[in-house]
């Protein structure tokens, strides 16, 4: 694998809280079982969660800062996933070293991890500071997440303009935490209210699903499985999406809502 | 070059070379720093303020060149820069910005002494996101959108060929005669000179270019006159019929309220 063919993709979203972590585990899985070998980079160290939502916290012994400072091989810091070989991670650093990482050190590490993945994914930490001017310096491309709320799209919007203002292009939008009868019964900002500000191509729209609780508290994120959950679904989309596939993007507050549809779809999900 | 502070306090200024060498923006204002230092022996001033002429300066670029001055004990204060997104990344790393006539240059005289409606146009290209603020001597024209969250201040006219979301203030320097103008008006807040409104409430109808412009003293939207007068303000000979003929739009309309 060379180095120009790989993807190095930040996950953004200046607000905190609104699915940035969830996304890049679940991303990494969906992208590792589709065939691409692919790395998950914490770049949010000082919080580090990527680890514990993989379920790879207790097979961390090194990270990054290690090998920039020679004391170990890239491929020791590496963690492989247990049931997804396709899928590495690798925490940039210790949560009590905040303040050794700098632009170039990102860049150095992206670079040499990207010499033996085709999917790079850099978990950005939340905030516009330090630590994601960091994430970012490593990034060519970016997918900025948010949820139907002003205050998330507010933050996005000026993360977009920072990614702009870097040079970081293409910029795409997943909109996360939907309920469809919240934004139906327009309580909610609706998917074109937020792409209208925003104005970014829509990578994936996912929904509410209280199984993405679980399955943090487990460690084993929803695409790991085959539990069918609207956001698993949601979330392998957004993977095949993002290798170029066509995947039809469906507006769940425009979805029909009669009981004759909800009976189809209740009998989808027993049946097949 | 580094040009000695006229009164004690205010920034010394240095003027950039034209960009067209190796050297980057940051090498060169350290090079200046350097220079003189050894040329009179006295220490360089703690506050800097920046004229970066033509030169194009990125967040990166600019954020660099805070931190060199920083570690040297100087503290970069503004950027006069000829170069409107060079304006916007001033502003985002938290850098008062300005673009300068030449005589500014020369003289290195308060923006707010210039003749308001004297300047040319100032085009940006591109949305204007949350945090972003664009400031201009003269009349600003966004292509794009101005998003909640961002700033567009001009010392005359505000023109959005897009949505304005964000706060637009036009006459900054107290022109009562600038307008702010969108093909959508839906501001968090409208300035106008020395007026303030908050956006309406009910949105106008769509499909019509908009204007704010003030009348006695309050803000007031209107359709926007089909034809713009861009050099020639209301008031300028031969123009006079504009503004009534804005007013004749008026009595349907819904006004901002005046903020108390």
């Amino acid at each position: 694998m060379t180095a120009q063919s790989s993807r190095f993709i930040l996950i953004c979203s200046g607000k905190g809280g609104v699915g940035k972590t969830t996304l890049t585990a679940n991303l990494g899985i969906a992208l590792a079982r589709l065939g691409a070998t692919t790395a998950v980079l914490d770049a949010d160290f000082g919080l580090r969660n990527l680890d514990l939502l993989l379920g790879l916290e207790n097979r961390i012994v090194y990270t990054a800062q290690e090998v920039l400072a020679g004391s170990c091989r890239l491929e020791q810091a590496l963690v492989k996933h247990k049931q997804e070989p396709n899928l590495a991670l690798l925490p940039a650093g210790n949560p009590r070293m905040l303040e050794w990482l700098k632009p170039e050190d990102m860049r150095q590490i992206a670079t040499m991890v990207g010499e033996q993945f085709e999917y790079v994914l850099i978990d950005a930490p939340a905030g516009i500071e330090g630590g994601f001017r960091n994430a970012m310096a490593a990034a060519t491309e970016a997918i900025v997440v948010t949820t139907p709320e002003v205050s998330a799209v507010r933050d996005a919007d000026r993360v977009i303009g920072l990614l702009n203002s870097e040079g970081v292009k293409p910029i795409q939008l997943v909109l996360n935490r939907v309920r469809p009868k919240m934004m139906a019964s327009q309580e909610m900002l609706a998917v074109d209210d937020v792409t209208d500000i925003l104005a970014l191509p829509l990578l994936g729209l996912v929904q509410e699903d209280e199984q993405v609780i679980v399955s943090t508290n487990r460690g084993e994120p929803l695409t790991l499985g085959d539990s069918g959950s609207p956001a698993a679904r949601a979330y392998t989309n957004v993977a095949r999406r993002l290798r170029g596939e066509a995947v039809p993007l469906i507006d769940p507050s425009k979805e029909r809502q009669g009981l004759r549809a909800r009976i189809g779809r209740l009998m989808q999900t027993k049946i097949f | 070059m580094v040009l000695r502070p006229q009164w004690p306090g205010a920034p010394a200024w240095l003027l950039l070379p034209l960009p067209g060498g190796e050297a980057t923006a940051a090498e060169l204002v350290e090079r200046a720093v350097d220079a003189a230092h050894l040329l009179d022996g006295a220490p360089v001033p703690a506050n800097l303020a920046l004229v970066a002429g033509e030169w194009q300066l990125g967040v990166r670029a600019l954020r660099a060149l805070v931190d060199r001055l920083a570690a040297r004990g100087i503290r970069l204060t503004a950027l006069w820069s000829a170069d409107p997104r060079s304006r916007v990344a001033a502003a985002a790393v938290g850098l008062q910005s300005y673009s300068p006539g030449p005589e500014d240059l020369a003289s290195g005289r308060e923006a707010s002494h210039r003749e308001p409606g004297s300047q040319e146009l100032c085009l940006q290209r591109g949305t204007l996101r949350s945090g972003d603020h664009l400031e201009a001597e003269g009349s600003v024209l966004v292509l794009g959108d101005v998003n909640p969250g961002a700033r567009v201040s001009a010392g005359g006219h505000v023109l959005v060929w897009g949505r304005l979301r964000g706060i637009a203030h036009a006459g900054c320097h107290g022109d009562a005669r600038a307008r702010i103008v969108a093909l959508q008006l839906r501001p968090l807040q409208l300035r106008i000179a020395g007026a303030v409104a908050r956006g309406p409430d009910d949105s106008p109808a769509a499909g019509m270019a908009e204007q704010a412009s003030l009348v006695d003293g309050t803000i007031r939207l209107d359709p926007a006159p089909p034809i713009w007068p861009l050099e020639r303000t209301p008031d300028s000979p031969g123009h006079s019929g504009l503004e009534p003929a804005g007013r004749g739009f008026g009595p349907n309309l819904p006004r901002p309220q005046a903020q108390p």
